[in-house]
């Protein structure tokens, strides 16, 4: 019993990391069809980032500033001006290789401009162990499942109970009405891949005194939160965030009691019975769009 | 808010309006203009370019030429922000609501384009509820639960938020219910009750010509006829043209554009 509540908590730290990238990932795409493949290179490159800033010798803070200020102006704003825009009027899917495309990219010159070691990541979060119900709970894993829950509370609170996120789902819901309306749709985009990139960054944060900041962390985050935006349903934040606990819970309990070796390819068999028996996501609708 | 005394002057003028889609040309050089304060119709066979001149009038779709004339003021090319702010809505065919918000959400996205100027948008949303039972009565419930005429109420409701001077409304009676229609009818006799002018495309040109001041007759993107409704509602010609046929017989072609 005290293993399965530890396995529970690792459970739900993996999948709120997961639940922030598929949340954005998810915003990306109501909003402006972009399939984002490079999202767990999202995750992987504020973390680098910030290492980067330590070794020219800033301070802990300055770099996280730096680093995390780089990344949403390039991977927000820059993301959206110099990629999508340009590769939108082609289609959804080239633009959606043009991410696999910048995937390579961004990882290769991590690899190659940074390290191609593991890397440790300095901590927010004092590494020790809670007790609870007699069982000993990682500090790290509830901090990260609290930071990543007051995020995702805090996006839904601005999405539903402000007028700007809800101008936000206006646009993502149906961006020609939005026009008629007079609702600045560009802007409103553009705030999905801020949002997306600040997401991201948080992932990033939280998931590298863990797991090490390295250049390949991208590809696992990166398919299991593209996975969970699918069973989850694709076009409903609540359902990413389901969908990434949900993936985060079966990948550590799989590991526990099943294999380590498989964990990977459980999330995919997931994939695969909610494509068969739910196409439209566990908490998705149906997609309806009228051009 | 209320039209200027002179009734002389129309409220909203076109003038040789070229625009298409593409490689494709609908609108070869549309030219007419709309009386102020009244309801005129626009009938015509489909690809007439109806709806296209609309979505040109609102900004949607560029003029390549022509001018678009609104109050006396040059409104050609304009964004829908600014001519929502000048005193034009549109609204256009078939479902235009955001399914997921709820009803009164949906309403205050009306308000966007709001100057500064409109600091009692929250009561006006509330007097809007009022208005519509069906409404206020799904108010806190998402869109996607209304039927289809309240959904078109919710937008004309929407639309009507800014007190617009000039309604453009396309096709208001798709997929309601004679009861709806008559009531969506209703509320556009009303705004005329106020000064406010429509512009409108009905394939149920009968009834729509019935309630109107004027009829205008578009065909291959030109204006073939402007009268009084009851004048164009007695015409043969127009009969004719809604089974299908051209304005002009077989025999007499002469230059049709």
């Amino acid at each position: 019993m005290d293993q399965f509540l530890q396995l529970i908590v690792a459970g739900l730290a993996t999948g709120a990391i997961y639940a922030l990238a598929a949340i954005g990932f998810t915003l990306v795409w109501q909003t402006s069809q972009t399939i984002n493949f490079a999202q767990g290179e999202f995750v992987m490159l504020p973390a680098i980032l910030v290492l980067v800033g330590t070794h020219a010798g800033l301070p802990v803070w300055a770099a996280f500033a730096v680093a995390s200020i780089a990344f949403v102006l390039l991977f927000g704003f820059g993301f959206k001006r110099f990629l999508v825009e340009p590769m939108q009027r082609h289609g959804v899917l080239p633009l959606a290789i043009a991410t696999m495309a910048l995937s390579v990219l961004v990882k290769e010159a991590a690899k190659n401009g940074f390290s191609a070691e593991a890397q440790p990541f300095p901590s927010l979060v004092p590494d020790g162990m809670l007790s609870l119900w007699g069982a000993a709970l990682s500090a790290r894993d509830l901090a990260i499942v609290v930071v990543a829950v007051v995020a995702i509370v805090g996006l839904q609170l601005f999405i539903t109970r402000t007028r700007t996120g809800r101008t936000m789902q206006a646009t993502a819901q149906n961006p020609t009405v939005a026009r008629i309306l007079g609702i600045p749709v560009e802007r409103m985009i553009l705030l999905t891949f801020l949002i997306n990139a600040v997401l991201a960054l948080v992932a990033s944060y939280l998931v590298s005194p863990v797991y090490l900041a390295k250049f390949s962390n991208g590809e696992s985050i990166g398919l299991a939160a593209f996975i969970a935006a699918i069973v989850g349903g694709f076009n409903q934040i609540r359902g990413a965030l389901a969908g990434g606990f949900l993936i985060g819970l079966i990948d550590n309990l799989t590991a526990a009691y099943v294999s380590s070796a498989y964990r990977t390819a459980v999330p995919l068999v997931v994939l695969v019975v909610v494509i068969l028996v739910k196409p439209e996501g566990l908490l998705g609708r149906k997609e309806e769009r009228t051009v | 808010m209320t039209p200027a005394g002179g009734t002389g002057q129309p409220i909203l003028t076109l003038s040789g309006l070229v625009a298409g889609y593409g490689q494709m040309t609908i609108l070869n050089g549309t030219s007419f203009s709309v009386p102020r304060g009244s309801i005129t119709t626009v009938i015509g066979p489909n690809g007439a370019g109806k709806s296209t001149v609309f979505k040109t009038i609102f900004g949607l779709l560029p003029a390549r030429e022509g001018t678009v004339v609104f109050d006396g003021r040059d409104v050609t090319n304009r964004k829908p922000r600014d001519l929502l702010e000048a005193g034009i809505c549109y609204i256009p065919q078939g479902r235009n609501i955001f399914p997921e918000l709820s009803v009164r959400h949906n309403i205050e996205l009306g308000a966007v384009a709001a100057g500064r100027g409109i600091t009692d948008m929250p009561q006006r949303i509330e007097a809007a509820l009022d208005r519509f039972p069906a409404l206020r009565q799904k108010a806190d419930q998402q869109a996607s639960t209304l039927s289809g005429g309240q959904q078109k109420q919710l937008e004309i409701v929407r639309g009507l938020l800014l007190d617009p001077r000039l309604i453009l409304i396309d096709e208001p009676s798709i997929g309601l219910s004679p009861t709806m229609v008559a009531e969506t009818f209703q509320i556009l006799l009303e705004q005329r009750a106020r000064g406010v002018s429509v512009l409108m495309i009905e394939q149920n040109a009968r009834s729509a010509l019935a309630m109107s001041d004027f009829g205008l007759v578009l065909e291959l993107g030109r204006t073939r006829m402007f009268d009084d409704a009851a004048a164009i509602l007695a015409d043969p010609r127009v009969g004719q043209l809604f089974l299908g046929g051209s304005l002009e017989k077989a025999g007499e072609k002469t230059g049709a554009a």
